[in-house]
């Protein structure tokens, strides 16, 4: 029924495709660890405004741990579906003995995973190199696994979003942006790219919390800090699972109309 | 020249008779573009309710520069980025050899044969964001301002396209380069902040070997009066260099081609 020896051996030929080109990371790595870093320096230059929170080893901290999150949170799939309608190979999908969309998830799984060989390391050397800026007296360990998990439904809920904006490819030639609009622009500004959401003016920060971005990059990170209550977790949980639950309504009607309206051009 | 001025400009008509072909979507690309630079701009925004300043920088120093940014990165959004991104399926496809044996400047039609418009919300906006700018007196006009600003607007320019030149150059002579576009996107990255956020050895960097200090923050502090002259000189020195150099990389890499595709 879960059809794991099928899935298993998909995401083994798929590491394979992706490591032959491992030059190719390097130059993703570049350009996922960027951004983080040049905000990070941006954010260490500041001349900080009364009532900020955060000192600069939390700025440091957090834009370090940016990268690895975005990257395990991440869904390529966006990009890929609309492809496929467009040129058949979702015809192809639909005859398969396992679910149509499974190829194109386990693809972008499989990107985010290998990337942590990469990231990983990185992300260790950066702690090592600046560990006398931080002080590490908040790590409790027990908040790892919620992290851990909290990184987990975040991943699951960009996956149904942008699963549900890719369907709409059924209909549109080219979902990039929409996507731009719905899942980049937005989710850099209440997500916590640009601004850690911790640091945001209340009622900002208030209405971050309601929306599901921010459970894609920042929340994680938070509770890793020891910077929310067991309160605030819970809460965070409760928000993350309403939007997973809308979305995933939202994923199987548009696939449910898409379907019925597709004709299978190209091949 | 003139002819090829006539050619480049009947394929930006092919271009945008395509991307018109989906209305829609193209309406909705535009409108979207806008609504990502309010983003942008919000972004600046919500910064400034946590920072005082970045660097010495005000909000409105920074709303300067990220006028200027989106200006130019919207205009080789327009103009060069939409053939870049083709670019490593052209020399794999054999594509750039058809094109190589027409008695055409290689250069410019590698570089100039796609237009796309959807950034056109974004510099529009940009230039609106710079006029509000200008009626709320956070530039300097006078004469020499002006004078200064354009000029380090059209070195910002030249070293883009230098860039672009050198890239594109990279990407005939590896044959596998398909994410030279992901360096344009990085390039950009540096380019949204001011250099002084940059450490002393880095700051240098971005002022000569890799002068991207040019592309924003240099004529941000001109129209914003917080500049000197002389940044502005070396920009249009380092721009001629660049061109230059680039233009020897790229007829060197054209001199050895041998042709990719099939």
């Amino acid at each position: 029924m879960l059809h794991l020896k099928a899935h298993a051996a998909i995401l083994k030929a798929y590491l394979k495709i992706m490591l032959t080109y491992r030059g190719m990371m390097i130059l993703h790595l570049f350009r996922v660890v960027l951004m983080p870093l040049v905000i990070a320096t941006a954010w260490l230059s500041i001349e900080k405004a009364d009532g900020n929170p955060y000192e600069n080893s939390d700025y440091l901290l957090y834009y370090l741990l940016v990268p690895l999150v975005m990257n395990l949170t991440n869904s390529r799939s966006v990009f890929r579906f609309p492809v496929s309608v467009r040129d058949g190979t979702l015809s192809r999908e639909l005859i398969k003995p396992y679910p149509p969309l499974m190829n194109i998830v386990i693809e972008s799984f499989t990107n985010n995973l290998q990337m942590l060989l990469y990231l990983v390391p990185f992300t260790l050397i950066s702690v090592f190199v600046f560990q006398s800026h931080f002080d590490f007296s908040f790590l409790n360990y027990k908040l790892v696994p919620i992290s851990i998990l909290a990184i987990f439904f975040g991943a699951l809920t960009r996956l149904l979003i942008s699963g549900s904006i890719a369907l709409t490819g059924f209909w549109l030639e080219d979902v990039t942006t929409l996507n731009l609009l719905l899942n980049g622009s937005i989710w850099a500004l209440l997500g916590g790219m640009i601004i850690p959401v911790a640091t945001f003016p209340e009622k900002i920060r208030q209405i971050a919390e309601l929306l599901p971005y921010r459970y894609m990059l920042s929340f994680p990170i938070e509770i890793f800090s020891g910077r929310l209550t067991t309160l605030a977790i819970y809460k965070g949980f409760a928000v993350m699972f309403f939007w997973i639950i809308i979305f995933s309504f939202t994923a199987r009607f548009i696939w449910k109309r898409g379907i019925k309206i597709y004709s299978a051009y190209g091949g | 020249m003139f002819s090829q001025l006539k050619i480049i400009m009947k394929l930006w008509k092919a271009s945008i008779i395509q991307s018109m072909e989906y209305r829609g979507s193209f309406i909705f690309s535009i409108f979207a573009n806008f609504f990502d630079f309010i983003f942008g701009l919000l972004q600046y925004l919500v910064f400034f309710t946590a920072a005082k300043s970045i660097a010495g920088w005000s909000s409105d120093n920074m709303l300067a520069l990220y006028s200027v940014f989106m200006f130019i990165y919207s205009l080789q959004f327009i103009f060069l980025y939409p053939n870049i991104a083709v670019l490593g399926e052209m020399v794999n496809t054999g594509g750039l050899d058809l094109l190589l044996t027409k008695p055409l400047d290689a250069r410019l039609f590698v570089l100039l044969r796609k237009i796309s418009l959807e950034e056109l919300g974004s510099l529009s906006t940009s230039i609106v964001l710079f006029i509000w700018l200008i009626s709320k007196g956070v530039f300097v006009i006078t004469f020499q301002s002006v004078l200064l600003f354009i000029i380090s607007i059209f070195s910002a320019l030249i070293i883009v396209y230098s860039i672009y030149i050198t890239l594109t150059a990279l990407a005939i002579m590896l044959e596998k380069m398909e994410d030279a576009s992901e360096f344009i996107w990085s390039l950009f990255s540096f380019c949204r902040y001011p250099t002084d956020i940059y450490p002393a050895k880095m700051k240098f960097l971005f002022f000569t070997f890799f002068p991207i200090a040019y592309i924003s923050t240099v004529p941000a502090q001109t129209i914003s009066g917080l500049g000197s002259t002389e940044p502005v000189i070396y920009g249009f020195i380092i721009s001629i260099l660049s061109l230059l150099i680039s233009s020897a990389i790229w007829k060197k890499t054209i001199r050895s081609y041998t042709s990719a595709g099939s």
